[in-house]
């Protein structure tokens, strides 16, 4: 036990850096300063969306409250978070119990497979929380303060928001296990990351067409008498797919007497069976399918002389060379892959899907009113927001530097400037974003029909929008990149610059729609204030790239590597 | 061709001097051979001369130009091999040697004729339109010497560079610095392999505790010791305090 504890204490410190969390550190240097306004900006950009958040379950509550229905809120967010967890997880398991370069150091040390897995598996349930909790930490509060939930309450919503990525981490961790013990791919461990990581995706989209269905499809009369008469009716309905949402928001939901205690039971019973289950699936199989994992051979072939000269190329092409180097990375490593380009073409996917399964009540359908609007500032501007956010709200910028890791001394010692090499960067993100928007483009002409000139207006703004995104995201990787990763989870998912310039962009955008704002009370409708905006942002972008530029030569010169 | 003048550098604010005020030229068609125990200081002057790391005092000149004031000139001149071949790993070896040609604006021609002759006498021809990931320890570091080798640099700097190579590899890298440095090239090397800096250095350096206790040909620091010792006596007795 001592050991797993020391393992799981170093492993925290390592995953999480925990001491750049402590302000002493944070702001040790006064030049750290500048996080301070653009967390505080990117919070300021959150609190709209918390605040919306937090009136919609309010809202929901009281519709539901009549009919006897509110613990089905509790299901939903319980459901969401577990799903979250259960997609996300396989990225984090998969790296960190099998492609975590830190297993060289500690398969040869006196400690017991599941001590090692055990170990991992926590370090990942702790980073849960943390994504789990936007979503479901506003549904518990507000859900206690309205149906005045006394002691138990309170207790029961602390064990389950601790109990909550549990179930579905262990499930997605003894998948991964069997998985690798049963097939060891070895040459072919990026394959398996892109083939399981497109499943998940895929069993996700069904996940979210398979949750609209239930929720969304209008029930026959018969049905719909039958699930609003029982007190768990819709409970049952949201969480038929997945038991342990309906058992957590009964034990929370049910009061001190009745099923309460009984579901509790069921939840905490669940989790420690399958934290069992995992812990014997890491003693019997996690070495045998760890072992050779890392060993990687590929065929040797002689290149003939006519092809080694149709490989070399010629002169002097810093910009391109960059480019390319960054393109091929990011595209052959999976996390990256999956992260970057895959992500900027889920966002419309997962809108077709949402409007095609829906009943028409859903985000896409709200977003669909939007841009179907008969104003066109209102139109370009909400297609313009689509587009922006499906190209640029990924961590491919916010990265950028940060990927290199161990490599970056030979971004340091090649004689290319700062400048050139910023270019190169900037344009493989900006390319990235391109994608996004072009996909979601294509959404919202072939999908929502939108008129081909609020589309390409739309196209315009968000390029513009996605251009100072892009360089403001690469500044704040730039200010203090990650270089010392051992893990390419950590570079781009568990970078803390991906959620600061997350954070960031949520300012930029806000400070836009006080801009969009201002206009209104000007009396500016129709075309002007998108031809306004991206005035405003394209002097942006080019003040924001010089800015960029400016920066990296003195921050190529003081990173020390 | 590398001037070093006064440099110091030291870490964790001061407390840990690595380097301090160090004085060294390493003169053009010269091969320098950089001694030093464990931690003495030889890391962090390569690391200084390449550009990696910022002197806190003192000047640093690479074929004239400052690593400072200059560095994109003195990068274009000089290339560098560190200690652990840390190389793009998702690309192959061919798209990591033409990325090297296109960064340092390599012609076609000496390109094509370049890669041929490196990789046919560091027996790389076969792996070279592999991953690099797929490599061994003694493969990259070969891969990253012939990326080094490509510019056709006028300075090389190497970090103990026979680690991990193999005794043919190792023998066709010593002929390669001496060819280098024929040609008018300088290289500046650390190594622990007494034998090889004895053979093969025109001149030698040896640092302890970031200072640098003893500098010239082989002749001269036996005169300075005692007639007759070995290299490995005289770092022994240098290094011994």
């Amino acid at each position: 036990m001592k050991k797993f504890l020391l393992l799981v204490r170093t492993g925290l410190r390592v995953n999480f850096s925990l001491s750049l969390l402590k302000p002493k550190y944070l702001f040790r240097n006064k030049k750290d300063l500048w996080m301070v306004p653009l967390i505080g900006l990117g919070l300021v950009g959150l609190i709209p969306v918390m605040f919306f958040y937090v009136r919609l379950v309010v809202r929901m509550y009281g519709w539901l409250s009549p009919l006897g229905q509110q613990a089905a809120l509790l299901t939903f967010a319980l459901l969401m978070g577990q799903f979250l967890v259960l997609v996300f997880g396989f990225y984090y398991v998969i790296s960190a119990f099998y492609f975590s370069r830190d297993l060289e150091i500690l398969v040869p040390l006196p400690l017991a497979p599941s001590q090692v897995l055990m170990s991992k598996f926590t370090v990942i349930l702790v980073n849960e929380y943390l994504t789990v909790s936007p979503i479901v930490l506003p549904v518990l509060v507000t859900y206690g303060v309205l149906s005045r939930g006394g002691g138990v309450y309170w207790t029961r919503a602390l064990l389950t928001y601790l109990l909550l990525p549990v179930i579905p981490l262990a499930v997605v961790s003894i998948l991964v296990v069997g998985l690798m013990r049963l097939v060891n791919f070895g040459r072919k461990k990026d394959a398996l990351i892109l083939a399981g990581s497109l499943f998940l995706m895929t069993l996700a989209i069904g996940g979210q067409f398979m949750l609209n269905r239930s929720v969304g499809a209008a029930p026959d009369r018969a049905a719909a008498i039958r699930f609003l008469s029982a007190p768990d009716g819709l409970v049952q309905q949201i969480g038929s797919k997945f038991p342990p949402s309906i058992w957590a928001s009964k034990a929370l939901a049910w009061g001190p007497s009745g099923s309460g205690p009984l579901n509790a039971l069921f939840s905490i019973g669940a989790s420690l069976l399958l934290f069992a289950g995992l812990f014997l699936a890491a003693r019997r199989f996690f070495y045998r399918g760890l072992i050779g994992l890392g060993e990687q051979t590929a065929r040797r072939r002689t290149l003939s002389r006519v092809r080694l000269e149709r490989g070399v190329g010629s002169g002097s092409r810093p910009v391109r060379a960059i480019f390319r180097r960054e393109l091929l990375i990011m595209n052959r490593t999976p996390i990256f892959l999956l992260n970057g380009v895959l992500s900027v073409i889920l966002i419309p996917i997962l809108f077709v899907v949402m409007w095609n399964t829906g009943k028409r009540a859903s985000d896409a359908a709200a977003l669909m009113a939007l841009v179907r609007s008969a104003d066109a500032t209102i139109a370009v501007i909400a297609a313009a927001l689509f587009m922006t956010i499906s190209g640029s709200l990924n961590g491919t910028s916010s990265s950028t530097f940060s990927r290199e890791g161990g490599q970056f001394w030979m971004s340091k010692v090649i004689p290319v400037s700062p400048a050139d090499q910023v270019r190169g960067k900037f344009l493989h993100s900006y390319a990235i974003a391109l994608l996004g928007i072009a996909a979601s483009a294509l959404v919202v002409l072939l999908v929502f029909h939108l008129n081909l000139a609020v589309a390409l207006a739309a196209v315009a703004l968000s390029m513009a929008a996605s251009f100072v995104l892009t360089a403001v995201g690469m500044i704040i990787d730039l200010a203090r990149p990650l270089l010392n990763w051992t893990n390419p989870q950590k570079a781009i998912k568990q970078n803390f610059n991906v959620l600061l310039a997350i954070f960031a962009d949520f300012g930029v955008l806000f400070l836009l729609y006080l801009a969009v704002r201002f206009l209104g009370r000007l009396g500016w409708t129709g075309w002007r204030t998108p031809a306004a905006l991206f005035v405003l942002l394209a002097a942006l972008s080019a003040a924001v790239f010089k800015a960029l530029k400016a920066f990296a030569a003195r921050r190529y010169r003081d990173i020390e590597v | 061709m590398i001037d070093i003048r006064n440099v110091s550098k030291s870490y964790n604010k001061g407390q840990i001097k690595a380097v301090d005020d160090l004085t060294l030229t390493v003169r053009p068609g010269e091969i320098f051979g950089f001694l030093g125990p464990n931690g003495a200081g030889k890391t962090t002057t390569i690391k200084l001369i390449v550009g990696l790391l910022k002197p806190d005092a003192g000047t640093i000149a690479v074929a004239g130009w400052d690593t400072q004031s200059e560095p994109l000139r003195a990068k274009a001149v000089t290339t560098y091999v560190p200690d652990t071949p840390a190389i793009y790993e998702r690309l192959t070896g061919l798209e990591y040697l033409n990325f090297i040609g296109d960064v340092y604006g390599v012609p076609k021609k000496a390109r094509l004729e370049r890669i041929e002759k490196w990789l046919d006498i560091f027996e790389l021809a076969s792996a070279v339109s592999s991953p690099i990931q797929s490599y061994s320890h003694g493969m990259k570091q070969k891969i990253v010497l012939i990326a080094a080798l490509l510019p056709g640099p006028k300075v090389m700097v190497l970090d103990e560079p026979m680690v991990g190579l193999d005794a043919r590899a190792a023998h066709h890298m010593k002929e390669m610095m001496r060819e280098h440095c024929d040609a008018g090239g300088t290289l500046f090397f650390s190594t622990h392999i007494m034998e090889v800096a004895e053979k093969l250095c025109d001149r030698i350096g040896i640092i302890h505790k970031g200072r640098l206790i003893a500098c010239g040909t082989m002749e001269e620091l036996q005169t300075r010791n005692r007639e007759e010792q070995s290299l490995e006596s005289i770092f022994l007795e240098l290094t011994d305090k």
